[in-house]
């Protein structure tokens, strides 16, 4: 029952949780206070619920889908409510329900106007992006990937900075009209099945299965304008150079709550759909935009570095990182081999706890200050040790220093981009030594930053007297301080049960008739 | 000549009374004769009340027979000649406005209260528009569905112009008679044509029943093909596409819609318009449809299918164009809804392609449930703003939104559901509604039509998600209360929000209902 259900359960427990929250602070008229520890409750609850999928045993040893449940939702269409698990998506649910109680509780004291509201949404967003990660019928998860921009477009947009309205509007357009044409490409793939195969469907499964046995075969014209309507949706996700716009100015004017769940979860629906759907729907089509889409990941990584660089807002700047740090993620992606499709994904992780930690510093430093611009601090090490201390191990992780978790990730990224089959021999070297030169910028640009906001003398008398961490706060970072050097140092139980499914997905991409993928440029 | 033979015997016998078809049509009638009776026996202050109750009644009472149809009605069927049809298509379009009528009431309400409008008279008014409207959904006959659409007109012509005293209401009823009256007389002399049309093909008396209409425009033996038949078409063609509010014929909308009262716009841009379409549909598909053994058919038929082609493209963007740069509310709506019938058409044209029985019943039952939606949603959405626009509609600009999210949160965040679903966001009626038409339109090849319709949709983002940013954004500077909401439109209000979620959550039940239609066709090769 539970085996079956464990999905469903981990969906609806948050919505839930938001329903309760809102009739309870409606009821009791003064209930508002009490909506966090009711957030704090039911995320916790799906935190705990969410561990429980690591003993669906055996995702070193296959690929398949676990904590399936499959049942009609709308039989006119023939869609189904099909969730289930792989090794893939196992890492980003729990991820996701990592980071959603570490930001309830970061809002604890933040957010003071409309609280209900606040949490509701949170929970409203944690859902929709459980649902993303585990939905196996393509009309189910466009449904999740757009119901989450809502809640997020509330978050920004009333709880933000100043410039939220303008923040809000883009991330929402430019988000929702991107995917739009993901929808077109959906119901295009249910009649292609319908034409071939004899029956039309949207469910991921099928559709794979069909495709392998070639009962169904996607012509390369086909598989263009496909992979193009999927790879528009999500590269605006990720965000891929030159689609990346909106994200700074959704990351800087976002609460801190909302940074943390944008950067940690978000952004990697979009790479998460890259991998499951582009890569091992349209595998021909993957192979022919490869270099397109390795040359704007490469771009993505030198240019988000430099652009952080100068960035005057602290968090500006972690939020230009990512773009950076994206860019390694669609990079391994699209090096078709083992090393760097593994290391993109643990990229992912590694980028939502990294990243995370540092939008958490950040709000922490914001609370205090009211400003984030780098020349207001300097000398911030003497008054809070314990914040330094913390900001310059976070900032190491997402450099990738070694024996650090960012390390492996980049590591097996330029790995496996330094043999990809993807492109010709040559210009997969040039791209992972352009890539390279991407670790080095974020040295450059996070340690600089360091330097300008912790060491030096106290400049500014405002800062003299700041208060160093609580204890909720360090309760906060150190979970995720603890699984920087756990991913670190001990990266074997996270790649090995991603192994198979990504060799899977892996396999889709290489596998051709005709043998050399080289061969096809 | 067997044909013209069977027709001429068909003529001489009696009409073949069957009152039982037409139940709904008769129950809601008597419901809107009763409602005139006793609003005169009944004091004032109970007037709204009593005859609110007996129009829901009335409704109800014809829903509930619908449905029972529905588990009776196994094939086709035809009455009075065929002057009147039984099929699926007409049993969920009746049901559509059963829901708009029912929901207008309960809208109303307060309306009527606060005008202090004679109560009785509206709702009377509005149960002979619904009767219209069921007729044109119903008829098998050029005759009967002009018949109901007229009905439907002069009701509505009287309830837009119903708040006697403002200026605003005036114009819109005037200009709504007028325009109204010139697209009637485009489709009669359409329909007109058509008859002269027929007569000519074989010689004999002309027709206007739809199912005889399609035998002479597919008859093998046609002699010469007559342009009467085109220029019949057309004209019809245009008379409709003004009742349902078409570009290039949607002018008189945002007119019409921003100076009738508020309840009256959510009526007239749900209700009319489906039967527009339901009506459309009937005759362009039923009529002129495609015929592969006669070639004259067939050019009848992808003449109707390009022009309406054009049309939806026309009307979607021109909609969602003109919506972007709008700073009322209502007069937003109002593009909108011309945006919707857009979305609508792309269903249709779907429709008209689908050589295949049952992909064209799936067609057409997609845009009987994106009418549905666009009702529930759009009806939902008038409620708030009948609301929030108070007595005398004088709250409709968009800066009277000034940050109202919080200060009535209930209401906000049911318009905000209200426009998601307007956009299209996934979990709402208006998604599900999207995925059919264009589904149903990619079924059939138009690739181009639908990503027209999805970068529409893009269009449509900013002017939904405009309204929700200045409400929940942005801060009042003026005070405001937020308005007392009375039973009957909380009602509805919730109606309709569990309706969006219905319909875009669980649409399956629904669309298999709407689904199988078999239409009353006329058997051709």
């Amino acid at each position: 029952m539970l085996q079956r259900s464990l999905l469903t359960i981990l969906v609806l427990l948050p919505v839930v949780g938001a329903i309760a929250a809102v009739a309870y602070g409606m009821a009791a008229h003064r209930g508002e206070p009490a909506a966090k520890w009711i957030a704090l409750g039911f995320s916790t609850a799906t935190f705990a619920l969410s561990l429980m999928l690591l003993t669906g045993g055996g995702y070193a040893d296959s690929a398949a889908f676990r904590f399936e449940q499959n049942v009609p939702w709308i039989g006119a269409i023939g869609a189904r409510y099909h969730v289930g698990v792989d090794g893939i998506s196992l890492w980003l649910v729990i991820l996701t329900t990592l980071l959603v109680p570490i930001s309830i509780v970061s809002s604890w004291h933040a957010v003071e106007k409309r609280p209900l509201a606040f949490y509701a949404f949170i929970l409203l967003l944690e859902s929709a992006m459980i649902g993303v990660f585990v939905s196996l019928d393509l009309l189910v998860f466009y449904l999740f990937f757009e119901a989450s921009l809502v809640p997020m477009f509330f978050l920004i947009g009333v709880w933000g900075g100043e410039r939220r309205i303008y923040a809000a509007a883009k991330f929402f357009i430019f988000t929702a009209v991107g995917s739009l044409l993901m929808l077109v490409g959906i119901i295009a793939l249910y009649y292609i099945h319908l034409r071939q195969a004899g029956f039309g469907t949207f469910d991921y499964t099928t559709l794979l299965a069909s495709l392998r046995s070639s009962q169904m075969v996607l012509g390369s014209d086909a598989q263009f304008w496909l992979f193009l309507a999927f790879a528009i949706a999500f590269a605006i996700k990720v965000p891929l150079f030159p689609f990346h716009t909106w994200l700074p100015d959704a990351h800087t004017e976002a609460p801190t709550a909302g940074s943390v769940i944008l950067a940690g979860v978000l952004l990697k629906m979009g790479t998460y759909g890259l991998m499951r759907f582009n890569l091992a729907l349209f595998p021909d089509a993957s192979r022919y935009f490869a270099w397109v889409m390795i040359t704007l990941a490469v771009v993505g990584i030198i240019y988000g570095a430099l652009v952080a660089m100068v960035q005057p807002d602290v968090k500006r700047l972690v939020a230009y990182s990512s773009v950076s740090h994206m860019g390694f993620v669609v990079l391994g992606l699209f090096s078709f081999t083992e090393q760097g499709m593994q290391g993109s994904l643990y990229q992912m992780l590694n980028h939502g706890v990294s990243t995370g930690a540092l939008f958490l510093l950040v709000g922490m430093i914001y609370e205090r200050r009211h400003t984030r611009l780098i020349s207001e601090f300097g000398g911030l090490a003497k008054p809070m040790p314990w914040f330094a201390t913390l900001f310059v191990f976070a900032s190491l992780s997402s450099v990738g220093l070694p024996i650090l978790n960012g390390f492996i990730g980049e590591f097996l990224i330029m790995l496996g981009m330094w043999t990809s089959p993807a492109l010709s021999q040559t210009w997969a070297r040039v791209a992972t030594m352009l890539a390279a030169t991407g670790v080095i910028w974020a040295a450059v640009y996070m340690l600089w930053m360091l330097q300008r906001v912790l060491f030096g003398r106290v400049k500014n008398e405002k800062n003299k007297r700041l208060t160093d961490l609580n204890w909720r706060e360090m309760g906060l970072l150190l979970p995720l301080l603890a699984l920087m050097i756990y991913m670190g140092v001990y990266p074997r139980p996270f790649l090995n049960r991603s192994r198979a499914a990504v060799e899977l997905v892996r396999s889709r991409v290489v596998a051709t008739e005709g043998g050399g993928v080289i061969a096809e440029r | 000549m067997n044909l013209c033979l069977a027709m001429q015997t068909a003529q001489a016998v009696s009409p073949d009374i069957n009152f039982a078809l037409i139940m709904p049509e008769l129950l809601v009638s008597v419901a809107g004769v009763l409602v005139m009776l006793v609003d005169a026996f009944t004091r004032r202050s109970n007037q709204r009340w009593v005859t609110g109750l007996l129009s829901l009644v009335g409704l109800g009472a014809a829903a509930a027979v619908c449905v029972l149809m529905w588990d009776d009605q196994t094939t086709a069927r035809e009455a009075f000649n065929g002057m009147i049809v039984l099929d699926r298509m007409r049993l969920s379009f009746t049901l559509v406005f059963l829901v708009v009528s029912a929901l207008t009431v309960l809208i109303s309400m307060i309306w009527v209260e606060w005008e202090h409008l004679p109560a009785g008279e509206f709702h009377s008014l509005l149960l002979f528009a619904t009767v219209g409207m069921m007729f044109m959904a119903s008829g098998g006959d050029l005759v009967i569905i002009f018949l109901g659409l007229e009905l439907l007109s002069i009701a509505t012509y009287v309830m837009a112009g119903f708040r006697r005293t403002d200026l605003r209401s005036n114009e819109s009823s005037m200009k709504y008679f007028i325009l109204g009256a010139f697209s009637s007389a485009f489709l009669l002399y359409g329909i007109a044509l058509v008859y002269g049309g027929t007569s000519l093909l074989n010689g004999g008396a002309g027709t206007t029943n739809i199912k005889e209409l399609a035998l002479r425009v597919g008859a093998e033996n046609a002699l010469a093909y007559p342009a009467l038949l085109y220029a019949g078409a057309a004209l019809m063609l245009v008379g409709f596409g003004f009742k349902i509010a078409t570009a290039p014929f949607h002018v008189w909308t945002p007119d019409v819609y921003e100076g009738a009262p508020t309840p009256v716009t959510a009526f007239m841009a749900a209700g009319p318009k489906a039967s527009g379409f339901a009506a459309f549909m009937r005759v362009f598909l039923f009529g002129f449809p495609f015929i592969a053994a006669t070639t004259n058919a067939a050019q009848l038929h992808s003449a109707w299918l390009n022009a309406l082609w054009l049309l939806a493209i026309l009307t979607m963007s021109v909609g969602n164009l003109a919506a972007l740069v709008q700073n009322n509310v209502k007069r937003m709506l109002a593009y909108s809804s011309i945006a919707h019938a857009g979305y609508a058409l792309v269903g249709f044209v779907a429709a008209g392609q689908a050589r295949d029985e049952t992909l064209q019943s799936d067609a057409i039952a997609a845009v009987a449930f994106y009418l549905l939606a666009y009702a529930v949603m759009n009806l939902g959405a008038f409620a708030v703003v009948t609301l929030i626009a108070r007595s005398g509609d004088r709250r409709t600009e968009i800066e009277d939104y000034n940050g109202i999210g919080f200060t009535a949160p209930a209401l906000s965040f049911a318009l905000t559901l209200f426009l998601l679903s307007l956009l299209g966001i996934p979990l709402t009626a208006g998604f599900m509604g999207k995925v059919m038409v264009f589904r149903a339109a990619l079924d059939q090849g138009f690739v181009g039509l639908v990503v027209i319709g999805v970068l529409n949709t893009a269009i449509s983002v900013y002017y939904y998600l405009r309204l929700i940013v200045v409400m929940f954004f942005r801060e009042r500077s003026t005070a405001w209360s937020a308005p007392a909401v009375p039973v009957s439109v909380a009602l509805a209000i919730i109606i309709t929000v569990l309706g969006v979620f219905y319909l875009g959550i669980f649409p399956g039940q629904v669309l298999d209902a709407f689904r199988s239609a078999q239409p009353v066709v006329s058997q051709l090769k």
